[in-house]
């Protein structure tokens, strides 16, 4: 599962890249591009989660 | 647009946008109604509209600055500790974060085509009939749950998965017509919340949603176009901004006791009223 929220995380964060770039092949989207990249940060949140030991109670 | 309208449409913004009943909606009905010469794709009413939603966000900011306090709190702790703990509010930012990522993808593609295809007049109308008809039906079902022997759980008690289930009933607040806290509180009712924790969560689920989608769109209160009515906005936010935090007030006491189905009727009376008066071409 880390590694699914590493994967995620670099494809969003690509994703978001292409959007701001001006002539990339979705073309220049500032919006799209931002929620991309707020996604690709809550997958790293996500792998953050993961790599933790699971609560002892 | 005079000073007038654009006050009574700040008012009508900040009570709607939080009222189950449908922001978007009134805002195309009201100056139809009254034959205001309204064009909402002018850049300087685009700003407007960025000025109330601002208005409007800021409001519920300000209603729940303790609460938010206590979650960017607790989201930074959890994320220090590399896991979300028991803690009411640690959890409750979590579910704020996972019910607003549907509303965020789904607004950021769909926003435009769903209200080019559905922003008419009588479409809006429909969809404030079906918007009544949503509260309704919630009400009967979480009514049946009830006598089923379903127990009410408390906010912090939904599952991730829940959270998104309320985001995406969220979004069908897309539709003009439909009501983002209609929708999202019969959500959460029907995922055995009282009325109080879902009128909450819808509450607090709309500030990311509408404060993000009026930063981002700051821009347009500064541009050359939208000058002319920059005064309008100030003004027409701050307007917007009292009157969702009397709302939200007057909501947050209202479902302690009480249920989602006068504003059915509301909508229902409202809907079916202005398709006779589309009909009769009262409304054009």
């Amino acid at each position: 599962m880390k590694a699914l929220a590493l994967v995620l995380a670099i494809a969003f964060f690509v994703v978001a890249v292409l959007y701001w770039l001006p002539n990339g092949p979705f073309g220049h989207h500032l919006k799209h591009g931002i929620l991309f990249a707020i996604l690709g940060i809550l997958a790293l949140v996500w792998m953050r989660f993961q790599s933790s030991a699971p609560a002892r109670r | 647009m005079t000073f007038v309208q654009a006050m009574l449409l700040a008012i009508l913004q900040g009570v709607s946008e939080l009222f189950p009943v449908s922001s978007l909606g009134h805002t195309v009905i009201v100056p139809a109604l009254l034959h205001w010469r309204v064009d909402r794709s002018a850049p300087s009413f685009l700003a407007f509209v960025v000025a109330l939603h601002l208005g409007t966000a800021l409001a519920l900011v300000v209603f729940y600055r303790r609460e938010w306090l206590a979650i960017v709190r607790g989201l930074a702790r959890s994320l220090l500790r590399g896991r979300i703990g028991d803690d009411p509010e640690e959890r409750i930012g979590w579910l704020l974060v996972a019910g607003t990522i549907p509303v965020g993808i789904l607004g950021i593609f769909l926003e435009h085509p769903v209200r080019a295809l559905f922003g008419s007049t009588a479409t809006v109308a429909v969809f404030l009939v079906l918007n009544g008809g949503i509260m309704f039906l919630g009400e009967r079902l979480r009514r049946a749950q009830r006598s089923g022997g379903g127990q009410s759980r408390p906010l912090q008690a939904l599952s991730l998965g829940d959270a998104v289930k309320v985001g995406f009933a969220q979004s069908f607040a897309l539709l003009p017509g439909i009501s983002r806290s209609g929708s999202s509180i019969v959500a959460g009712l029907l995922l055995d919340l009282d009325h109080a924790d879902a009128a909450r969560y819808s509450f607090l689920l709309a500030t990311p949603a509408i404060g993000a989608a009026s930063l981002l769109e700051i821009p347009r209160l500064f541009a050359p176009d939208a000058r002319g009515m920059l005064g309008e906005s100030f003004v027409g936010g701050i307007v917007a901004g009292v009157t969702a935090y009397a709302s939200v007030a007057f909501l947050t006491r209202y479902f302690r006791s009480n249920d989602l189905r006068p504003f059915g009727w509301y909508c229902l009376i409202v809907g079916a009223g202005s398709l006779l008066l589309i009909a009769t071409k009262v409304i054009t």
